[in-house]
């Protein structure tokens, strides 16, 4: 059984004043649902939906980032704040410092980064992401790729849909990904 | 590279949030009203080590160890401070950051059984029936065994 929150809160107080965190985390409720959320010195470096495994989202983060993490709501805002305004729809942009550590490929990397050129309320497909990073024909990498996004949401990858129609995989769930289209205007049947 | 099978160090916050509670306790037991104080102290230093352990195992014993040490510390400051008013004496030299107290030189005059069941389930982490089962005895009796050497520490450190 863990502490009470105001033990947490102190010891995070206390070793973010010693420069003894590498991130902190918790979970956030949102209208999608609980959101796990990592946030390092940089940024966001990781979203999780409760349908993901939190030790097993967490565990790349101890690895890549540093194993220092601590569970605090105070210091993970106030990117816990601007989600859960976004996603109850009080809010229309979210704009939030991204940490990537946790993207390893340059591939990877790039696929994200194409993402930020598809805006809130439009949708592209896999090969045309694919295509705009110049490696037409790779749609089914850009889809393993987006898979791997490690903030989603902040990173849009729920505005890449398959060409042939329908919603796609997602991370959280494909019901998910049309509810996160919806609140931004996007009908899919 | 080689990699070796040590498991990796779990993110810090999942320790606190499986052992915290029973590592609050049992400062509770140690130290009475400043338990709060000790395992902040504990989790700090523990937090500051934690990046230099070589591999994830038998963490739950280290943490346990942490606070044993804080506990000594945090009393033995206390009583310096008493020392200091008492004697009233000027010239106090600045103590040294720790009297040498270990867990081990703690342990020392504790009963063998008692000691015994202490470090079988602290420092090696094991079951109340796993300690049973070394000490030869029932598990009810290593559980008081472990109440008796936690209680003889607790007088140590008054």
């Amino acid at each position: 059984m863990t502490l009470d929150m105001r033990m947490l809160e102190r010891l995070a107080d206390a070793a973010a004043r010693g420069g003894l965190a590498d991130a902190f985390y918790d979970t956030v409720d949102t209208t999608v649902g609980p959101l796990l959320v990592v946030v390092t010195g940089r940024g966001v470096c990781r979203i999780a939906f409760a349908s993901e495994d939190a030790e097993a989202a967490l565990a790349p983060v101890a690895r890549l980032v540093g194993p220092r993490i601590l569970r605090s709501r105070r210091h993970i805002e106030p990117a816990a704040g601007a989600l859960s305004s976004y996603l109850a729809g009080e809010r229309s942009e979210l704009r939030l410092p991204v940490d990537l550590t946790l993207v390893r490929s340059p591939f990877q990397a790039e696929v994200l980064a194409a993402l930020t050129a598809v805006p809130r309320g439009s949708v592209t497909t896999y090969g045309e992401l694919a295509r705009r990073i110049g490696h037409p024909g790779a749609a089914r990498a850009v889809g393993t790729a987006l898979g791997r996004n490690p903030v989603p949401i902040v990173v849009p990858c729920h505005r890449v849909l398959p060409s042939t129609g329908g919603l796609g995989g997602y991370g959280g769930g494909t019901e998910r990904k049309r509810l996160l289209l919806e609140l931004e205007g996007v009908r899919v049947s | 590279m080689v990699k070796t099978a040590s498991p990796p160090l779990p993110p810090f916050g999942l320790l606190v949030e499986r052992h915290g509670a029973e590592l609050h306790a049992y400062a509770r037991r140690l130290v009475d009203g400043d338990a709060d104080d000790v395992l902040q102290d504990a989790l700090l230093k523990a937090l500051r080590a934690y990046p230099r352990l070589e591999h994830g195992r038998h963490l739950r014993a280290w943490l346990f160890r942490v606070v044993t040490t804080c506990a000594i510390d945090h009393v033995n400051r206390r009583r310096r401070r008493r020392e200091v008013v008492v004697d009233a004496v000027p010239e106090v030299p600045e103590p040294p950051p720790s009297d040498g107290a270990t867990f081990d030189g703690l342990l020392d005059g504790i009963p063998e059984g008692a000691r015994r069941a202490l470090v079988l389930r602290y420092v090696h982490d094991l079951p109340y029936s796993q300690v049973a089962a070394r000490l030869g005895c029932s598990p009810e009796a290593a559980r008081q065994r472990v109440s008796m050497a936690v209680r003889s520490l607790r007088e140590r450190l008054r």
